[in-house]
């Protein structure tokens, strides 16, 4: 089954009929034999495959950095992709030349990856800081430099640009005037205006033939499952508009069922009514992971461990559902039934997530602990949303991840807590009766003990951080 | 120049080699220090680095020929079973497949020092080669893996060495689960006698897990036919080797295999021998005469291409109060998986203290496990970790400080063979980089900082070997223009070989660096060097290119005497200028002298000379580690790493920069979170991906400041360098590990050292 695709591949306008499941890591190598884009795992772990994928947005393009490994070439319909190809000058760019001599690469064969994401990081910022950009390359592993060449090579770079006069010019035309995004940049949005209106969107007409996956972000079905994916009629979700909405009606917020992680968290209205809640988001995957990986993804692959899934909980938040003809919602404590089995009916999908916003007494943290600080999925998570004028706990609801075959709220627990006074005390023989409601297992993450451990210390955190003025630290040590 | 024929002893990882090479007769001067030199030991960018951040440099992976078909490999799924059948004929009728190779089909090429085959029906390990098939794209040819129907007969098996020492352990191989049938031992003096005299015996165990060299760029090889002419292109770190193994499996003469690796995504010593991937290629490739691509995926990566074996060493001291170390003992298992390697780890303690009574006792102890491989500073990491731990504790239990431990048993003398050291100044190291840290500034007592948040300090010394040796040739060609090509058959792993050559070059024959073009990674085409590993590369290739250059500058001198007719005494080179000493009019360019002599490119070949009698050649230093530990949730964040060491010359400050950040970073994955986990009920590698595989991020670095207190070590070489690559990795964990010791006073014996030991430990004092 193929699909004609169009969209711009670096300067060079593509329109092709071709299995719409393809990842765009093999479409550029294989078709393509652009082999600077590299694969090291096809598994959105490494960061070598790195590209950057620019939508229209009004009249400017949003460029974005992607695991071209999990990316179906059916999601660049209109779009422009800049592999390491699409940004080479006639000499080294500013990245380039840096990274070259502040012993940013060695053997290089991570190299391209890495200057993808440093182009896309000066690409979104106007202004710049050091440890954000190196938090832009937190999906880009290599390991030859030991990375600090690489940081060197970010503030040498920062340097030069804010040596370098700006008029008040956007920020991808500063950068074809400092020499690091090459001309035809400038030529994309009219482009891209002209080719979407030759591309034909996936129009409901092929609904005859029942679409056997539904691909959304693809960060889970990619790495589970590419290769049946290239086989199957698949429906490819993430172009869809409607479900890409994030609204407020009332105290609720809709979160679409095709918002990603990036979206969530940079949303001004996220921002505004759940800022608590963004704060955690930078260790989720990574960022060309975030770009991708939406929240219904999340919370349909049914991790035990999912990060949004857990925190999602804590909000009390509701699915809706629906399937062409019938709508329904559900509780998120209501859809899991066990390991990896849903409430949830095939053709089902979720149209969006509704959340009610916390008022003034609510207070909220979330914490995770993973081997590897970034990029690293948690061994154990907790979040917690506690409603307390200061002193007593009127109402809380708390999830925990990694600790039983779903993801987990804790009922017993948070009844445990309710009505009660806030001290150290408290705190301490809550966590202790929390261990009654989980049933962790020993696996890669740590064992069993470990975990039940860890979960005591990270409810235990959640009073320190949130209460620190009625906790005794000590006590919980 | 004339030439003989010598002997010569160096170190290849821990093979004491002898060799018998070809080296000049005239003697070249060895360089002074760095300061009189204009292009070595000044920072210079890599050379290589242009076309890497471009995307341009094709590696072995990027190769696409015409015609070309894709390989790939079935692997057993069991860790240890005899294949009763294989029945390929579904595979075989998948359009686009092309042909599979079998144990049925396939030749019998041994394998593994021939304990095995090339496709065997014994399988030994989940992850051994079972089938091959070739077809027209990579996913038909996964599509056929699926299709291939085998009947295993399942074997008890055995993943753990410590069971697998046992009687009743099932055998990985029929004549046991030692590849020898022995332990290695080692000994000197009398450690029972040395155990007596001490005034305290500390006995410890210490254990470290298995790690995966995960280099970027997977293995692979691409193989093409024309003719009887076989070209392999290779990611490999030794040409040659890969060169004679496809020969010798094919039967066919080594002249007729050209093996060519340009750009490679690391190696880190998973790429040192010959891999099957390379032969089976070449095989396809000869019956379906067309060209075969083998790219190993990430799970092969894992589970086939090797691993640094995991350890459980025990460890003994006997310290007088006042410090002297008067026993060291070590008895260590490890796991070297199904096929012959080694796992010993007991080299730094045999060398680094002065000590009189050592013995050793090593098991490298077959299991039903991946093989492992030489991996950075083989031996050396595992080796160090448990060595340093017990120095530490000593010190700490007679009260004295321990780098003053450490100084207190110092050696001058390499005390297995006896013999002095060409230099070593390891004790500038220690002084720097106690400096440099601030090692005052550690908790005198460990864990009595107050909250949650604890910092501690710790050190760990190094040694490894260095100084490479012969045999390694270059040739140079100098173009009428001035412009050099330099030829050598070594490998660039990252690591910088491109570069230095062309700096020696450049430094010899005061040319500038852009007009010197380097080839290597060809066998074809450029005069032998041996494999890139055990830091040998640079002190073995830069002085043969030196000797290179150095025969054209002569030769320069010697055409320009003939053509002013005058004696070569009298004549200076400058620049690609020869002029006359006390008459700067009279002189004569490159060009001319070539065109004089009517030849276009004028070629000479340089030697690695002999390494000196009755010397050793080590490597040294010492590095220190400030940590932080999180005591509520056990997580251990490293805040600065000083790296202290004696490396002999430095040929590049940018390069060598960058093997140091680089192997410490690998250190610090070791010794945190970088582990291979296998089910021993099931057999199966636990952390195939790099999901479960963790390897540091940009966000786990550390400050790292690298301070070098050696210079170029006139004894070993014309360019006295003693090599970089390993140092760096092999005291990062033990440093590291002191410093959360220090900082928590509970010690981690065991890596990684993860959230969970720590927290674990932590509950169990508080208790
Ligand atoms: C390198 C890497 C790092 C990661 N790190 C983290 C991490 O730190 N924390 C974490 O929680 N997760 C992590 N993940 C997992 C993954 O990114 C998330 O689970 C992601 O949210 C899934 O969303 P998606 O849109 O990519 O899902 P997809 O792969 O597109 O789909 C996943 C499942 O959800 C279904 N689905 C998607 N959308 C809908 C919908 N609207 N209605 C019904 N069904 C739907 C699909 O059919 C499929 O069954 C990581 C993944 C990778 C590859
Ligand atoms: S290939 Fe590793 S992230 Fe895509
Ligand atoms: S330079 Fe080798 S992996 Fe980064």
């Amino acid at each position: 089954m193929k699909k004609k695709i169009t969209f711009i591949c670096n300067d060079e306008n593509i329109s092709i009929e071709i299995n719409p499941a393809l990842t765009v890591l093999d479409y550029l190598r294989d078709n393509k034999r652009l082999t600077g884009t590299k694969e090291g795992c096809r598994e959105g772990d490494c960061g070598a495959c790195t590209v950057i994928v620019g939508r229209l947005n009004g009249k400017r393009i949003v460029y974005q950095t992607i695991n071209s490994c999990l990316l179906p070439i059916a999601d660049l319909n209109g779009k422009h992709l800049v592999s390491i190809e699409g940004l080479n000058l006639d000499g080294l760019n500013i990245i380039q030349e840096q990274m070259v001599d502040e012993g940013g690469t060695q053997c290089g064969f991570c190299t391209p990856g890495f200057i993808i994401s440093m182009t896309n990081y000066f690409i979104n910022h106007s202004e710049y800081d050091p440890e954000k950009a190196a938090l832009a390359l937190d999906g880009n592993i290599c390991r030859c430099t030991g990375y600090l060449g690489i940081r060197r090579a970010i503030q040498n770079v920062i340097a030069y640009l804010n040596s370098i006069p700006r008029k008040n010019s956007n920020q991808t035309d500063f950068l074809m005037k400092a020499q690091i995004l090459p001309e035809y940049f400038s030529s994309i949005p009219k482009r891209l205006k002209t080719l979407s209106k030759e591309i034909q969107y996936d129009k409901p007409t092929e609904k005859k033939i029942k679409p056997r996956y539904v691909v959304s972000g693809g960060t889970d079905l990619f790495v589970q499952k590419w290769e049946s994916l290239l086989e199957s009629n698949v429906r490819f979700i993430s172009g869809n508009e409607a479900l890409k909405e994030i609204r407020k009606e009332g105290n609720t917020i809709f979160i679409g069922g095709a918002v990603t992680i990036s979206e969530f968290e940079n949303s001004p209205l996220i921002r505004k009514h759940l800022p608590e809640v963004t704060k955690y988001l930078n260790l989720f995957g990574s960022q060309p992971i975030r770009n991708r990986a939406t929240i219904a993804g999340n919370i349909v692959n049914a991790s035990p461990i999912a990060d949004m899934t857990n925190i999602l909980l804590a909000l009390s938040a509701n699915l809706n559902l629906t399937t062409n003809k019938k709508k329904r919602s559900l509780p998120l404590n209501e859809f899991y039934l066990g390991y990896k089995t849903l409430n949830k009916k095939e053709k089902e999908i979720i149209e969006n997530i509704s959340i009610e916003i916390p008022s003034k007494e609510h207070y909220f943290n979330y914490e995770r602990i993973s081997r590897r600080t970034y990029l690293d999925i948690a061994s154990v998570n907790t979040a917690a949303l506690i409603k307390s004028d200061g002193k007593r706990i009127i109402d809380i609801s708390i999830s925990a991840g990694g600790v039983a075959p779903i993801p987990l709220y804790l009922k017993s627990t948070c009844n445990f807590f309710k009505g009660k006074e806030i001290n150290s005390d408290l705190v301490d023989e809550a966590a202790h009766y929390a261990l009654s409601e989980i049933s962790p297992i020993s696996d890669a993450r740590g064992s069993a003990e470990y975990k039940s451990l860890l979960l005591k210390q990270l409810l235990k955190a959640h009073f320190i951080k949130l209460f620190p003025q009625l906790i005794e630290v000590e006590v919980l040590v | 120049m004339t030439r003989k024929i010598v002997k010569s002893k160096y170190h290849f990882e821990p093979d004491l080699i002898e060799t018998i090479g070809e080296v000049s007769i005239e003697e070249i001067k060895p360089w002074g220090s760095n300061d009189e030199l204009k292009i070595i030991g000044k920072p210079t960018s890599r050379i290589d680095g242009a076309v890497k951040v471009s995307g341009e440099a094709v590696y072995t992976s990027d190769v696409i020929l015409p015609n070309m078909v894709y390989a790939k490999i079935l692997r057993s799924p069991h860790p240890n079973a005899q294949i009763k059948n294989i029945d390929t004929s579904e595979a075989e009728q998948l359009e686009g497949v092309l042909y599979i190779l079998t144990y049925k089909n396939a030749p019998e090429i041994g394998w593994y020092y021939n304990t095995s085959y090339l496709f065997d029906k014994q399988v030994r390990y989940q992850g051994d080669e079972v089938a091959c098939v070739a077809a027209e794209s990579e996913k038909i040819a996964e599509d056929a893996l699926h299709l291939i129907k085998v009947e295993y007969e399942n074997l008890p098996f055995v993943t753990d060495a410590v069971e697998a020492l046992k009687d009743n352990s099932p055998k990985v191989h029929e004549w046991g689960n030692l590849p020898r049938g022995n332990p290695d031992k080692y000994k000197r003096g009398d450690v029972e006698k040395g155990l007596k005299e001490a005034d305290l015996v500390i006995e410890d165990t210490f254990t470290t897990q298995v790690v995966v060299h995960n280099t970027t760029e997977p293995h692979c090889s691409v193989a093409k036919w024309e003719g009887s002419k076989l070209t392999v292109w290779d990611s490999t770190q030794a040409i040659f080797n890969v060169r004679d193994s496809i020969a010798a499996s094919l039967q066919i003469p080594a002249s007729s295999v050209r093996v060519i690796k340009k750009y490679m995504g690391g190696g880190f010593g998973s790429k040192l021998e010959a891999g099957k991937y390379s032969v089976i290629a070449a095989l396809i490739s000869r019956k379906i005469k067309r060209p075969v691509k083998i790219v190993l995926d990430r799970r092969e990566e894992n589970l086939a291409v090797g691993n640094r074996p995991n350890s459980i060493q025990t460890l003994k001291a006997g310290v007088k109060k006042d410090g002297t170390l008067t026993a060291l003992s070590h008895h260590s298992i490890g796991s070297i998986g199904a096929y012959p390697d080694g796992a010993g780890c007991s080299w730094p303690l045999r060398t680094i203290y002065k000590c009189e009574n050592v013995s050793t006792e090593e098991y490298s102890v077959f299991t039903n496990t991946g093989k492992s491989r030489a991996y950075r500073a083989p031996g050396h990491v595992q080796g160090t970790f448990g060595l340093e731990s017990l120095i530490d504790i000593a010190a700490e239990k007679i009260g004295m400080d321990p780098l003053e431990f450490r100084l207190k048993n110092y050696t001058d003398k390499d005390q297995v063979y006896n013999i002095p050291y060409t230099s070593k100044k390891l004790k500038d190291a220690y002084e720097k980089g106690a400096n440099a840290i601030g090692w005052h500034r550690r908790n005198k007592v460990p864990g009595s900082s107050n909250g949650i948040l604890k910092r501690g300090i710790g050190m760990a010394t190094q040694i490894w070997w260095g100084g490479g040796g012969p045999p390694a040739y270059a040739t140079l060609k100098l173009n009428r223009d001035g412009s050099v090509n330099v030829m050598a058959g070594t490998q660039d792993l990252g690591t910088g070989t491109y570069t230095f050559i062309a700096q020696v070059a450049s430094e010899v024959l005061q040319l500038p660096i852009e007009k010197i073009s380097i080839t290597i990674g060809d066998t074809e085409t450029c005069p032998y060097c041996g494999a890139s590993g055990g830091s040998t590369t640079a002190a073995s290739v830069a002085p043969a290119v030196r000797d290179a250059a150095e025969q054209m500058k002569a030769k320069l001198i010697s055409g320009a005497a003939a053509i002013l007719e005058t004696s070569e005494e009298k004549l200076i080179y400058a620049e690609g200028i020869i002029s006359v000493k006390n008459d700067p009019s009279k002189k004569i360019t490159i060009h001319e002298i070539i065109s004089k002599m009517r030849e276009r490119v004028l070629v000479t070949t340089g030697a690695r000379s002999a390494n000196p009698e009755g010397y050793m050649i080590n490597t040294f230093g010492a590095q220190f580690a400030e940590v932080e530990v999180d005591t509520f949730t056990g997580k251990v964040r490293v805040i600065k790493i000083v790296a202290a060491h004696d490396i002999g010359r430095v040929l590049n400050p940018k390069t060598l920069e960058n093997q140091f950040h680089g192997g410490i970073i690998q250190g610090l994955g070791y010794a945190l979170m970088e582990e291979r986990k296998v089910d021993s009920n099931t057999g199966k590698v636990l952390t195939a991906n790099l999901y479960s595989y963790l390897i540091p991020t940009i966000m786990d670095t550390p400050e790292i400041e690298v301070i070098i207190v050696s210079e170029g070590d006139s004894m070993i070489s014309s360019v006295g360098a003693k090599g970089v690559g390993e140092p760096a990795i092999i005291p990062t964990a033990a440093a590291i590990a002191h410093a959360v010791y220090n900082a928590i006073g509970v010690r981690i014996k065991s890596l990684p050292i993860t959230p969970d030991k720590v927290l674990n430990a932590l509950t169990l004092i508080k208790r």
